[in-house]
């Protein structure tokens, strides 16, 4: 039995950095549901805290302990026992296989769009627990892995892990991003990958996710053998294979994964660092929100694409790290937690808005999504932002 | 990771360490912050206490034992830390009152009152005396805080209470946040008919710092707000300000991570490694701020044998030799011998004996300050905190 809960010494900075603590009065915050409960959940007895799947899983109890708790790591622990015991629900179902719906919603592209984006299918939607306040991701025929797999020449050679998102929804996103790789002088492929795990974590589903971690762990292992680093720029699928392969999914090769795995801006940072690459950023005059993912700060990396950005001239960085955006992958898509959802995107949206920014950036996919409704303003991928400044020219720039 | 060379790495993200990495950052240094995770000052009530039982703190610390670590600072250094400080909060809209050169008192929630130098503008009318008409609004379902401890204390006191569908801190201060809700609050205050006595409420008025503001001038009346058990409001806003503050001069934060290694070069110090789960962070600097607190922080940590060390530096702990002195009788008396334990410093708030040029010590983990003591949490670490930034920087120069 894990007993790291023991250190617990209920100051409760934890419950100061949960956001659905901050919006939900029926949910009692990291530290009962984490390690205070802990205290009394016993193998072999029913799980009977169903508020356990409030939790949205952001981690920031994670990073707010100084003890070493990790108490969402408990939260999901007794969230799968609970699914396991009493079903997962509808939509949670079918968040969990997000990977299998993606195969399919690109491959019928144009009619998964209607479907999607038509109005009359609100009602069928609410009927199966999907909410509505914003309309789905689009799904794009051209998928990354549908395109050219190998770009770029160099010494440096790295396999890209673009996850479902960029493959389905953001392709052309993604390609920017091998491109940005390319130019820099890096032999980028394009691998043959699965989902990395997390939305069947996050759904209840640890079977499903330690086969997908299983899969990706074996392919990129393979690639790791043959001299290539992983590079991702999905800080979720990041954290899924920085942290959660050598933890919780646990495939044979787990720790290499960890080891050899690098967010997209901390390995053009290195190779700046290592003096293999000099960049010459050209200014770009503007105030740009940067919303932190919850997982991009979990991951204990600081913020490398600040980094980065803070060496183009002419550009203003205002950091927002406070909030989580509500949407947290399929968390807001389930109408069981639409409330907390858009309540929580109403407040990260006025943090940002009450700063004036010309432009909102954020590494994570679902967080631009739901920042772009709750503050309708262009929004981008930190990459884009660095292509700007070092093409000079626009890039195709995708306002999800 | 590597992490290309910083002027100065501050280990330790509380009120210390950031105010260091604020000083160094305005005088255009290029400092990351390490922390393995939030601090004690997010659970504080936000208000600095400088030096209790004397009338003016800056007089006062010249009073105290000739080894106590406010000597190093002087008074010169006090006011240069407290205005550094004060107008730090202000840029991030929270102002706070009060000066070094004169305590104040607070209403605190237990219906004590409590001495303290720079508070909030929040609880600026907290001074309130026994014969005084006082009010307090309290909050349905709200845990923890017990109106009964307060009025019994006043001659003249009313309880209200104000239904605001969420029994936590954190879940009404976020309420207060909403225009909405706080309309919904004037209303109802004014249904009340309170006509007469200062106004007190829990501190949950919001967790933007302009929201007490703006209730202050709706409502019309003298009111403040009185600290509460953790999760603490203004703890948190006051934390919240100092870290946006340190992100807009860019410096870079690494938190949830531990120092696992430090690296020298001769006797410098010239790097430190996170621990990550897959692969560490090596963070190199010129310059080293240790701000990791006390015991309780985990900066320091006592072994079976009696033996006191530091966490991140292995650096030699002062502690009272005779083991049977670290603790007094009774639990709750002040000036229990372990708080004298931490590291010793030199005038430049160097480790003494250790011969390393480049690190810097500040903060409660410092020897002698028995923060408890002379209630002075906040005023030590904000006071040595940007001394021993001014130390580094000459250092740096």
């Amino acid at each position: 039995m894990n007993t790291e809960f023991e250190h617990c010494i209920r100051c409760t900075l934890c419950v100061e950095n949960c956001p659905v603590f901050r919006v939900d009065k029926d949910y009692p915050g990291p530290k009962q549901a984490g390690p205070d409960a802990a205290r009394f959940r016993a193998d072999n007895e029913a799980p009977v805290d169903e508020w356990v799947r409030k939790c949205a899983q952001c981690k920031r109890c994670d990073v707010a302990c100084p003890y070493g708790v990790n108490p969402s790591e408990l939260i999901q622990e007794a969230q799968v026992r609970y699914s396991e015991q009493h079903g997962k629900g509808l939509a949670a179902t079918l968040f969990s296989r997000n990977y299998y719906l993606g195969l399919l919603g690109s491959l019928f592209a144009p009619v998964s769009n209607a479907v999607t984006g038509n109005k009359g299918m609100k009602k069928l939607f609410r009927a199966l627990g999907i909410s509505t306040y914003m309309t789905f991701p689009r799904f794009h025929f051209h998928t990354l892995s549908r395109s050219w797999q190998k770009k770029g020449k160099g010494k440096r050679k790295v396999v890209f892990f673009h996850g479902c998102y960029l493959d389905n929804n953001s392709p052309d996103l993604g390609r920017s991003m091998t491109g940005l790789l390319a130019d820099l002088g890096i032999r980028v492929k394009v691998p043959k990958q699965v989902c990395c795990g997390v939305p069947a974590l996050a759904n209840g589903d640890l079977k499903l996710a330690k086969r997908f971690a299983a899969k990706n762990a074996s392919i990129l292992a393979g690639y790791i053998d043959r001299g290539y680093d992983v590079v991702y720029a999905c800080t979720s699928c990041g954290n899924a294979l920085t942290q959660e392969y050598p933890g919780v999914l646990d495939p044979p090769e787990g720790k290499k994964i960890a080891e050899n795995t690098y967010d997209i801006h901390e390995y053009i940072l290195m190779l700046m660092e290592a003096g293999e690459i000099k960049p010459d950023f050209a200014p770009v005059k503007k105030r740009v929100a940067y919303h932190i993912p919850c997982h991009l700060r979990s991951m204990g990396i600081g913020y490398p694409a600040a980094k980065l950005l803070r060496m183009i001239p002419g550009l203003t960085l205002q950091i927002h790290d406070d909030n989580c955006c509500g949407l947290s992958g399929s968390y807001g898509f389930k109408t069981t937690f639409e409330d907390n959802a858009t309540h929580l995107g109403r407040i990260a949206g006025e943090a940002i808005l009450e700063r004036n920014p010309d432009l909102l950036i954020s590494d994570c996919g679902a967080c631009r999504m739901q920042l772009k409704h709750f503050t309708a303003l262009s929004t981008m991928d930190p990459t884009e932002l660095l292509r700007l400044s070092l093409s000079n020219k626009p890039c195709p720039s995708l306002t999800h | 990771m590597k992490t290309g060379k910083y002027d100065a790495v501050i280990v330790g993200g509380g009120i210390s360490g950031l105010m260091a990495a604020i000083d160094l950052t305005r005088k255009g240094r290029r400092v990351a912050v390490v922390s393995k995770g939030d601090p004690i000052c997010c659970l504080s009530t936000g208000c600095i206490d400088i030096l209790k039982g004397v009338d003016s703190p800056r007089d006062g610390i010249c009073d105290l034992p000739e080894n106590h670590p406010y000597h190093l600072v002087g008074a010169g250094g006090l006011d240069r830390a407290a205005g550094l400080f004060v107008s730090v909060m202000k840029e991030a809209g929270l102002s706070y009152v009060g000066n070094v050169g004169q305590n104040r008192w607070i209403l605190s929630p237990g219906g004590t009152r409590k001495q303290t130098a720079l508070v909030p503008e929040s609880m600026a009318h907290g001074n309130v005396e026994e014969n005084e008409t006082l009010v307090v609004i309290i909050f349905k379902g709200m845990k923890d805080f017990f109106p009964g401890y307060v009025t019994a204390k006043f001659q003249n006191a009313d309880v209200y209470e104000f239904d605001p569908g969420n029994g936590s801190t954190l879940g009404i201060a976020t309420k207060f946040d909403d225009p909405a809700f706080q309309e919904d609050f004037f209303k109802w205050f004014k249904s009340q008919k309170i006509s007469k006595g200062k106004i007190a409420l829990p501190a949950v008025l919001g967790t933007k710092p302009q929201v007490f503001g703006e209730l202050a001038q709706k409502l019309d009346r003298k009111i403040f707000e009185i600290p509460t058990l953790p999760p603490s409001i203004p703890g948190l806003r006051m934390f919240k300000a100092l870290k946006t503050c340190l992100q807009d001069a860019g410096a870079d934060l690494y938190w949830g991570r531990s120092v696992e290694s430090v690296e020298k070069d001769g006797d410098a110090i010239e790097a430190v490694t996170l621990a990550g789960i897959g692969r560490s962070t090596r963070i190199e600097a010129r310059a080293f701020i240790l701000a990791t607190g006390s015991f309780v922080s985990g900066g320091l940590y006592a072994r079976q044998d009696g033996v006191v060390k530091e966490s991140v530096f292995d650096l030699p702990a002062y502690v009272p030799e005779n083991r049977e002195s670290w603790f007094g009788h009774n639990f709750f008396e002040t000036g229990h011998g372990i708080e004298k334990a931490g590291i010793r410093v030199n005038g430049s708030f160097q480790p003494e004996s250790t011969g390393i040029p480049n690190l810097f010590v500040c903060g409660s983990i410092l020897a002698f300050s028995e923060t408890m003591k002379y209630g002075c949490g906040h005023g030590m670490a904000i006071a040595t905190g940007v001394t021993a930034a001014e130390k580094c920087e000459d250092h740096l120069a």
